[in-house]
């Protein structure tokens, strides 16, 4: 490493900041102006009617955005969401990691059969769940009426639980995935020591490989999190957000300010709210993980 | 005694871990497998109650969405095709010579890998805004070509951290040997980075391809006729057709097809692509 940084002069890295540009400008476009977009609106007087208006409001916006009863339902929604979901996905990943590990590590394309989920857009995932629970004619209601239970998946009362259920059946496979990875990265010589040492099976598995899996754990609970936080596609397909706002989720609170309820000014104060929230838990969530993942 | 004893609980053991493997795959494929199935049924086997597992299976549902004279979903799919490869394309162009002189000159690694990397973290909604009134001033509202310069956004991250990660791994004495022959930076990049880096190409590629093929709040947001892609198409579907789920059943299993046909070939990538958010920062 060191070698390789020591041939290079001042000249030779100057020239190849070339390469950087083409990426640096498109990023600059894309998202380096809208952020600042986003910083300007949230403080001047911004309508559909009047874009670029330079009519300072202060913190108008913000406090709007704060006052909204709607945005603290919304946020109240998306921590639960992101919490039960990671829970429940992380639990389940390892218990199949325990079950599964021997017979992936001789099978390994076996896995891509339970990956399968990972690769459906959650926008369509939500439609087909919309199709398989329908009332009249889904799969899931009509098998149920044979044995007597008749069931509202998408009514007020369970419509939270089948959102949750959702994300969890299609995200798992994500959580199970990279779990196992870790799982087959414990050295053999390990389990057989502590085998040695009378450990097998579930104590095998508590006591020796849980301890090792402990930064990928983090890991994925971390990257489920923030996707479970900022979930949107497959609630939105389903439900809209509703009944009421039972389901809206901070991404649909903002998308019904803007699209819906046209207060600009509200929803672009609180897109710079997030993400400086989002910024500071990757800020400390990493720090976290990296310091955890450090040897 | 003993050992056929043990050979017996281990053959349990393992028939048991087959049985759990079998169920986890047939809950967690239920979507899929129930919409393929409903697509080739008939009207009168979908309202038919209980569902009949046996059925005479038919093309009608995809003749009407593919053929039928007023279908959009042909066009949905095209645009799909069009924003995931062209996404694909700028994503890459971009990434990869960019990962080249990160790894090489060690220019930017220190706080544009960072930056960039994390950027799959946040929440995209945040963006929605403000690239809504950018691409209704410029002109890109309802473009193929807008959308991919969105998928291009969302595929920067993992592809360069892919790209840096494959890079660093070939000997840089390659390049060595390269620079005495009289080749520059350029020269080096395509004659004997780019040849090396054709299977990192390939999966960045796919898994682009895939992940904006996936994409949704920003083809709800930026499209609203000529170019929508499959994602956002298919919810028309529920509300326009009604009742007609056979056809609904058709046109998510179309949609849905593409992506898992090249996940297969990809997921051996997807986990290690899907750490980037956390791992590289």
């Amino acid at each position: 490493m060191a070698a390789k940084t020591i041939g290079l002069d001042q000249g030779d890295k100057a020239e190849a900041r070339v390469f950087l540009a083409g990426l640096c400008v498109f990023l600059a476009l894309m998202l380096g102006f809208p952020t600042l977009a986003n910083l300007w609106y949230s403080f001047s007087d911004v309508s559909f009617q009047n874009l670029a208006s330079t009519d300072f409001v202060g913190l108008r916006h913000y406090a709007d955005a704060v006052a909204n009863p709607r945005m603290w339902t919304a946020l109240g929604f998306s921590v639960r969401f992101a919490l039960l979901t990671t829970a429940i996905e992380v639990g389940i990943g390892l218990v199949l990691v325990f079950v599964l590990h021997p017979l992936l590590t001789k099978r390994p394309w076996l896995t891509g059969i339970l990956m399968l989920p990972m690769m459906v857009s959650p926008a369509l995932m939500g439609v087909m769940y919309r199709l398989i629970l329908n009332e009249f004619t889904g799969l899931v209601p009509g098998y149920l009426e044979l044995v007597g239970i008749s069931m509202n998946f998408l009514g007020r009362a369970n419509v939270y639980a089948t959102l949750v259920a959702i994300e969890v059946l299609q995200w798992t496979p994500f959580a199970f995935l990279i779990l196992l990875t870790a799982r087959q990265g414990v050295a053999y010589e390990l389990e057989e020591a502590a085998a040695v040492d009378g450990a097998t099976g579930l104590r095998l598995f508590l006591h020796v490989i849980l301890p090792i899996m402990l930064p990928a754990i983090a890991i994925v609970a971390f990257i489920r999190f923030i996707d479970g936080f900022r979930v949107f596609d497959h609630i939105f397909v389903l439900t809209g957000g509703g009944p009421g706002t039972q389901t809206t989720s901070i991404s649909i609170h903002i998308y019904k300010l803007f699209f819906v309820q046209n207060r600009l000014g509200e929803a672009v104060a609180l897109s710079v709210m997030l993400l400086v929230a989002a910024l500071a838990l990757l800020y400390f969530g990493l720090k976290l993980v990296v310091r955890r993942t450090a040897r | 005694m003993i050992v056929s004893r043990a050979n017996r609980l281990a053959k349990a053991t393992t028939a048991l871990r087959w049985a759990v493997f079998v169920l986890v795959a047939l809950v967690l494929n239920f979507p899929i497998l129930a919409t393929v199935l409903t697509s080739f049924k008939t009207m009168a086997d979908i309202n038919t109650s209980p569902p009949p597992l046996i059925f005479w299976p038919t093309l009608e549902n995809y003749v009407e969405v593919l053929f039928a004279g007023n279908a959009d979903f042909p066009r949905y799919l095209f645009n799909s095709v069009v924003m995931a490869s062209g996404g694909a394309v700028i994503a890459i162009l971009l990434a990869f010579p960019a990962a080249y002189a990160m790894v090489r000159y060690d220019v930017g690694k220190s706080w544009l890998l960072p930056i960039i990397t994390n950027l799959r973290a946040l929440p995209l909604i945040i963006y929605a805004i403000p690239i809504y009134l950018m691409f209704q001033f410029a002109g890109l509202l309802d473009t193929r070509f807008g959308l991919a310069l969105i998928a291009a956004v969302i595929n920067v991250p993992v592809a360069l951290v892919l790209f840096v990660g494959f890079i660093q791994d070939i000997p840089d004495e390659l390049d060595a040997a390269a620079k005495i022959d009289g080749a520059g930076k350029w020269g080096i990049l395509r004659h004997v980075i780019f040849p090396l880096s054709r299977p990192i190409l390939f999966a960045v590629a796919i898994l682009s391809f895939i992940y904006a093929w996936n994409e949704f709040i920003f083809g709800l947001i930026l499209t609203t006729r000529q170019a929508v892609p499959v994602t956002v198409g298919a919810t028309f579907f529920v509300t326009t057709y009604g009742v007609k789920w056979g056809a609904t059943a058709a046109a998510m299993t179309l949609g849905i097809i593409p992506p898992l046909v090249l996940g297969l070939f990809a997921y051996p990538y997807i986990g290690k692509s899907m750490l980037t958010g956390a791992l590289k920062g």
